[in-house]
């Protein structure tokens, strides 16, 4: 029976241990990936309908969001001058970390509806979670009733610059001739002003936001 | 935030005086500045200018512009400040500044304020030099563009008699072919191919820049790899790599004589300004040190040193002279319109709508200037260099559709050598850092979506 009973012990032993180790394994791969700042600090609150919206404000909701992280698909961010979710991998939407995407930070920036068919303006909290309707091509086709495509040409501050893979919104220009973009850029970058020069740059087309009060 | 509350301790020592004021920034460096943004407690100031470096009398400039974001810690309302602000402005480069009222202007769509130039300041033959201090009535805080005021102060430039030089429409799809190319590989990830930075969210990024040496010597900086990749002079395709330390996101490179590297990133770490990295030619890194400005993504290296183009100043600034550390108090102090270049002159650059102006400038005022007027709108100047008594221009001419560069090379008359380059750009790379010129030889940093490649363009036949 001892000789039996062994190999059952062992057998059960070894399972207990792999199953431990795969858990142990999942943990810290969640740990590591899941930053729980959305969790944590974002509401689902409704925004706040605005007839009032100027370009200069939008500036000021974008500087809200300078230095923070970035977050593929996401648009939450609070205004500590840090990345509360480094390193999240580039892969995954679904890592609940600090910041918008290109897409969504210009859609919160823009103070946009998440219903395409409203041109009105909204003002979200930075800590509301909210991407919007918008992809990076979305909006370089001017999808959805406020934004218009626009010659590159004419853009001025908080126009923007879209691809089929990123927008950036011009804060403005240098004497050199190209832009100062506010922009969330990447996980490795977050969100901040860089020098840009995607206004010459046959992949991006010229976007602007309709309705401005001034 | 920080800006503010470095500029609040700035405008105590500038009312003190410029001597002041450079002891303060001695004290406190940009990178422990910039810690100062977590504080929390005071409105951030953050000042777009764009300075009027190169006039003519048919500009009419009458106004200094600024447009001025304002946002108190927490809400995001769209005047959440109480401004006023006042510029000071001095004909030519010395004397007493004259204290001018910044006003807001209501039919602006930005924050836009403006100060109006006194008819003699504007009209100068000299131009002028100034700087404005904005001020949040409800906290206090206050900014200073540039930085250090007085002592470094922004330089408008009047040009008396530039050759005009119209370059009509440009006819895309007319690129010349390079005379050589010299380096090329495959993005990849084998021990001879360049990196494309990871994320599904970005336009391709990679071989964020390059540099040529005096023996043309081509080394790319393959940042996603974290790593250079040096080709030798007529070896174009299989360089060797040297790994760096580097963050492997955007950054700027230039070679040194001794064959080391300085690597410019583009990307802070928090509450830091951006970093140089010195590396020895073998990449062991030798030095690392901070701008002085919050933003800067442009190097050079020339006859005085290593330069960076540094903003919010706009404004050119030291940052290494024989190979050493410049101080983030020298790099405000000596903070300039122009880039320094050889014989002790200063390059400016500027591009306003489809015009460009440059101007050499010594210190008895414009030695040669230009204006280039062009039917196609034109982005930015890649690149502006002397070359013996001439001046290599490399221009961005672009519609919706198309995009392509102007190589120009000016001369005392007029242009003497113009041509066009593909934009070949599929890869975004440092925004100025598609062009270097090596003696006479124009080299380009190019891309397509199977490789990575350098071009040269002999400007001068043999």
């Amino acid at each position: 029976m001892t000789t039996g009973r062994h190999p059952l012990r062992l057998s059960r032993m070894l399972t207990l241990i792999v199953a431990v180790a795969a858990v142990l394994i999942i943990v810290q791969s969640a740990r590591a990936f899941h930053t729980q700042f959305v969790a944590l600090n974002c509401n689902t609150n409704n925004p706040q309908p605005t007839t009032f919206f100027t370009r200069h404000g939008s500036s000021a909701v974008a500087l809200h969001a300078r230095y923070e992280g970035y977050q593929w698909a996401g648009g939450c961010w609070n205004d500590n001058n840090i990345d509360d979710s480094p390193g999240d991998p580039t892969e995954n939407s679904n890592t609940g970390g600090e910041g918008g995407d290109c897409s969504g930070f210009t859609f919160k920036v823009w103070r946009e509806s998440t219903t395409e068919n409203d041109s009105g303006a909204y003002q979200w909290n930075m800590l509301r979670n909210v991407h919007g309707p918008y992809t990076a091509d979305r909006f370089r086709h001017g999808d959805g009733a406020p934004n218009v495509t626009y010659a590159k040409s004419g853009l001025i501050a908080m126009d923007a610059l879209a691809s089929w893979h990123h927008i950036g919104l011009i804060y403005s220009r240098n004497a050199d001739g190209s832009d100062q973009i506010i922009e969330a850029k990447g996980e490795a970058y977050g969100t901040n002003i860089w020098t840009r020069t995607y206004r010459g740059d046959i992949n991006y087309s010229g976007v602007r936001r309709l309705g401005w009060s001034g | 935030m920080t800006r503010a509350v470095v500029a609040t301790a700035l405008g105590v020592a500038l009312a003190a005086g410029g001597l002041w004021s450079l002891l303060a920034l001695g004290a406190a460096p940009g990178a422990q500045a910039l810690s100062a943004r977590t504080a929390g407690a005071q409105p951030i100031i953050d000042i777009a200018h764009l300075p009027p470096l190169l006039t003519t009398a048919d500009d009419h400039l009458s106004v200094l512009r600024y447009d001025i974001a304002c946002t108190g810690p927490g809400t995001e309302s769209d005047s959440s400040c109480d401004l006023d602000g006042t510029a000071y402005v001095r004909v030519g480069t010395s004397g007493i500044f004259r204290a001018l009222p910044l006003h807001l202007d209501a039919t602006a769509n930005v924050g836009r304020y403006t100060a109006t130039l006194p008819t003699d300041v504007a009209t100068s033959a000299t131009g002028f030099t100034y700087y404005a201090v904005v001020r949040d009535r409800k906290s206090g805080a206050t900014t200073t563009l540039p930085a250090v005021g007085a002592t470094a102060p922004q330089r408008s430039i009047r040009l008396a008699s530039p050759t005009s030089i119209d370059l009509g429409a440009h006819q895309f799809g007319n690129a010349l072919p390079a005379s050589a190319r010299v380096a090329t590989a495959r993005w990849g990830d084998g021990s001879t191919d360049v990196g494309i930075e990871e994320g599904p969210q970005e336009e391709p990024i990679g071989a964020s820049s390059f540099d040529v040496d005096s023996s043309g010597n081509v080394t790319v900086l393959d940042e996603a790899h974290k790593r250079l990749l040096r080709f030798a002079s007529g070896v174009a395709s299989t360089p060797t790599a040297i790994a760096v330390g580097v963050r492997g996101t955007i950054a700027d490179l230039a070679v040194r004589s001794d064959g080391g590297t300085y690597v410019l990133e583009s990307v802070a770490e928090p509450g830091q300004t951006p970093l140089l990295r010195s590396f020895d030619r073998v990449g062991r890194q030798v030095g690392a040190w901070h701008t002085a400005e919050a933003l800067a993504g442009t190097l050079r290296l020339g006859p005085t040193g290593l330069q960076a183009l540094e903003y919010p100043a706009s404004q050119w600034m030291p940052l290494a002279t024989g190979g050493g550390e410049v101080s983030a108090a020298t790099q405000f102090a000596q903070g300039r319109a122009g880039r320094a270049v050889a014989g002790s002159r200063e390059l400016v650059a500027q591009r306003e709508g489809n015009e460009v102006r440059i101007a050499l400038v010594d210190s008895t005022g414009v030695v040669k200037s230009w204006r280039i007027r062009s039917s196609t709108p034109l982005a930015e100047i890649q690149l502006a260099e002397p070359l013996g008594t001439r001046v290599v221009v490399v221009l961005r001419a672009y519609t919706d559709a198309n995009a392509a560069f102007d190589v120009l090379v000016l001369g005392d008359l007029g242009l003497v050598k113009h041509f066009a380059v593909a934009a070949a750009d599929w890869a975004e790379t440092a925004p100025l850092s598609r062009f270097r010129l090596v003696g006479s030889s124009l080299y380009r940093l190019g891309s397509t979506p199977t490789d990575m490649f350098v071009d040269r363009f002999d400007l001068e036949e043999h």
